[in-house]
């Protein structure tokens, strides 16, 4: 039974993970605590559902389609959301993402209506065994992918001239301004990536569930996902997924379902209180 | 050609008179208009419009059942509105969203009490709401008629605020059991719930171990979050108990998660939902294979699935409405029920309706024959619980239409 919690925590995690990326990239790059992401989970459902249901594409098409207006999405975000109001109160950048996620919300029921609906993609989802473990393949392709996707922005972050811009310009807005680095460029590129990471962690929460707006719970996962790992951490988003993913399955398995929210948060509460930078993070020094 | 009167003072006078006597008879109409349409805006009655409340989740975790719940409920009483209305009012719907949060029903039954005063609520379909909110209707003005979800808190002792409007849990484990343990062949069983961990889940799964003991056998539950992903370690539960079936009480989600994730360990294990969780989205979700041994029990017809008068009736106007899609769903059918419940009621209430007629009225006991769209179930003074005779339904993928294990009457061995 331990095996089988530990996969099935670590694939939830894997997809928790995922979107704690896109959390993290956005707020390394812009500094905005972004209470939205949970809804541009929602929006990845309901992207796929476009393109698969309603304008029938072929399936490569269709994650064409998600992915790309989940990109634009981001930037169009960015441009007419949050550049206006940069250099403002952390505060009313964060009344703004709230308050974007409820006119998410509201918008995708009234296209959609209030019901969940089905997300059907020919994504396998059969069973293979290993021994007494029975591993789902719907799990495992969303844990793939969700490495697949890890590694991808990973590589680039790290191994590509615009990762490493994007970086030089999360690190130092000023410094990347006088370079001649055009920072609201790599600001926009940042917030696409963070809506197309969380719109992929929806397509396989969608599945795994059904599609609604309540899949935005479960994507706000990612918020002490990413306080655990770390902030400004890419790999401690990573880790803070898959340790949120790990937690859920085993105190629903050894206490209640409900308790793993208690674990969580005293988990977030605990690493607030200890190490508030985060287990991957790195503490802000002050020169006096 | 020009006509000229040849005698105009007597034209004027004539004219003058005609106006006066229809400004008589217009006066004379309003007067009697107005003493028949009295207004009574503190209980939500006015001369053109009647306004009803409704406490249901519309955007929250259980909105993908109750929202088609609402329309029902909404497509009845437009119907009814477009036949001129209810002894010439119009029934005004005021449907809040408590988004399955029990603080803000509270604050959406203050509203509907005084602010945009009702006079009278139905739905509240968070069992926890009713829970909280129990005391404060009993001793409130507003009836609540046909709640959406019936919990002992607010259904007993029986009080003349509350009117249950949705099949019972009692009766839904007694049927349910009772169906499986007869079509099993079982001795004993041991039956096992899965619920999401609401204060309806518990009360459920109690009735289930009563209906259990009856026949011998044991019970056992294991619940799970409304926003579960996976489901992993609630099947692995089920697997080291063994029980010989299962039952089902959530959302639809809760169905899905299950019944996937016990095609997922290759257990093959039959299970019933509670009303709630007929909806076709559960079938299209878990296909053909996955929904199998899938079946739920419900005091409710889905739309299209019989030829019975009432069914005809409301699939003719979803279609009308454009609700083609809904009508197959249990909580549509539901809503409409429960919508022709109150419009009948208010009927009775002849041209001054106010709440405290409308309980006096609901008190002496009242019967609502849906004309097949469930059996006639009626309201005694010491009875309020509504529909108690249910039965079992499946989904054939073939056709797309849900098919029916008997006749309402062959289960009413398990409810008595």
């Amino acid at each position: 039974m331990l095996a089988q919690v530990l996969f099935s925590g670590l694939a939830l995690g894997s997809i928790y993970g995922l979107v704690a990326l896109g959390f993290a990239v956005v707020f390394k790059a812009t500094e905005v605590f972004n209470f939205a992401q949970g809804m541009f989970v929602v929006c990845g459902a309901y992207l796929a559902i476009t393109g698969i249901s309603l304008l029938n594409l072929p399936f490569p098409l269709a994650m064409l389609f998600m992915v790309l207006a989940a990109a634009l999405l981001g930037v169009l975000i960015h441009m007419f959301l949050i550049q206006p109001v940069a250099g403002q109160p952390m505060l009313v950048v964060i009344m703004l993402t709230i308050a974007l996620s409820i006119v998410l919300r509201a918008a995708i029921e009234i296209i959609f209506g209030s019901q969940g609906r089905t997300l059907n993609t020919p994504l396998p989802s059969g069973v293979f065994k290993i021994g007494e473990l029975r591993i789902s393949q719907l799990h495992l392709t969303a844990a793939l992918v969700s490495w697949g996707c890890m590694a991808v922005f990973g590589t680039f972050f790290r191994f590509t001239s615009v990762g490493l811009l994007m970086r030089a310009t999360a690190d130092g807005h000023e410094a990347a301004v006088v370079s001649g680095v055009n920072v609201n460029m790599m600001n926009r590129l940042a917030w696409a990536i963070g809506v197309v990471l969380a719109a992929v962690g929806g397509l396989f929460l969608g599945q795994l569930q059904i599609a609604s707006t309540e899949l935005e719970t479960i994507g706000l996962l990612a918020l002490p996902a990413v306080v655990i790992g770390g902030m400004q951490s890419i790999p401690g988003a990573i880790v803070g997924g898959l340790l949120v993913g790990l937690i859920e399955q085993l105190a629903a398995s050894y206490i209640s379902p409900k308790s793993s929210d208690i674990v969580i948060y005293a988990l977030l509460l605990l690493i607030l209180m200890v190490r508030p930078w985060g287990l991957f993070g790195q503490r802000e020094l002050g020169r006096v | 050609m020009k006509t000229f009167s040849r005698n105009p003072g007597a034209s004027v006078l004539h004219s003058l008179l005609s106006h006066a006597r229809l400004a008589a008879i217009a006066g004379a109409s309003l007067a009697a208009a107005s003493g028949m349409a009295q207004e009574v805006p503190e209980d939500g009655v006015y001369k053109d419009r009647i306004d009803w409340g409704i406490l249901m989740d519309l955007s929250g975790p259980t909105s993908a059942s109750q929202a088609p719940w609402v329309k029902g409920f909404q497509d009845y009483m437009r119907k009814i509105n477009e036949a001129g209305g209810i002894n010439g009012r119009k029934v005004n719907v005021l449907a809040e969203d408590n988004r399955f949060n029990a603080a803000t029903d509270k604050i959406a039954y203050e509203k509907l009490v005084s602010q945009t005063p009702v006079i009278a609520i139905s739905g509240m379909g968070s069992s926890a709401s009713q829970v909280a909110l129990a005391p404060t209707i009993k001793a409130g003005k507003v009836p609540i008629v046909g709640t959406y979800t019936p919990t002992k808190a607010l259904s007993e002792p029986v009080s003349p605020m509350v009117y249950n409007g949705f099949c019972g849990y009692k009766q839904m484990a007694q049927a349910g059991i009772g169906f499986y343990v007869d079509q099993l062949k079982l001795k004993a069983p041991k039956v096992m719930t899965v619920s999401i961990e609401t204060a309806g889940g518990k009360e459920y799964h109690d009735f289930v171990a009563e209906a259990v003991a009856k026949y011998g056998g044991t019970a056992t539950s294991v619940t799970m979050k409304v926003t579960a992903v996976d489901v992993t370690p609630q099947v692995q539960e089920i697997m080291a108990q063994k029980p010989d079936f299962i039952t089902i009480y959530g959302v639809n989600n809760t169905a899905v998660l299950t019944m996937k994730a016990l095609a997922q360990f290759g257990v093959k294990m039959p299970a019933f939902g509670i009303t709630y969780l007929g909806s076709p989205a559960v079938y299209q979700a878990l296909g053909a294979q996955g929904s199998a041994d899938y079946n739920f029990i419900s005091c409710f017809t889905p739309g299209g699935s019989d030829q019975s008068v009432g069914n005809r009736e409301m699939s003719a106007a979803a279609d009308k409405f454009g609700r083609v899609g809904l009508k197959e769903d249990i909580n549509y059918v539901s809503g409409w029920v429960t919508g022709q419940m109150a419009a009948e009621s208010l009927a009775k209430l002849g041209n001054s309706p106010t709440r405290a007629k409308l309980v006096e009225s609901m008190a002496k006991g009242f019967t609502v024959d849906s004309k097949g769209l469930a059996a006639p179930f009626s309201y005694t003074p010491d009875n309020h619980n509504g529909p108690t005779v249910l039965k079992m339904f499946g989904y054939d993928h073939a056709t797309s239409k849900f098919k029916h294990f008997g006749d309402y009457g062959d289960y009413a061995k398990y409810t008595k």
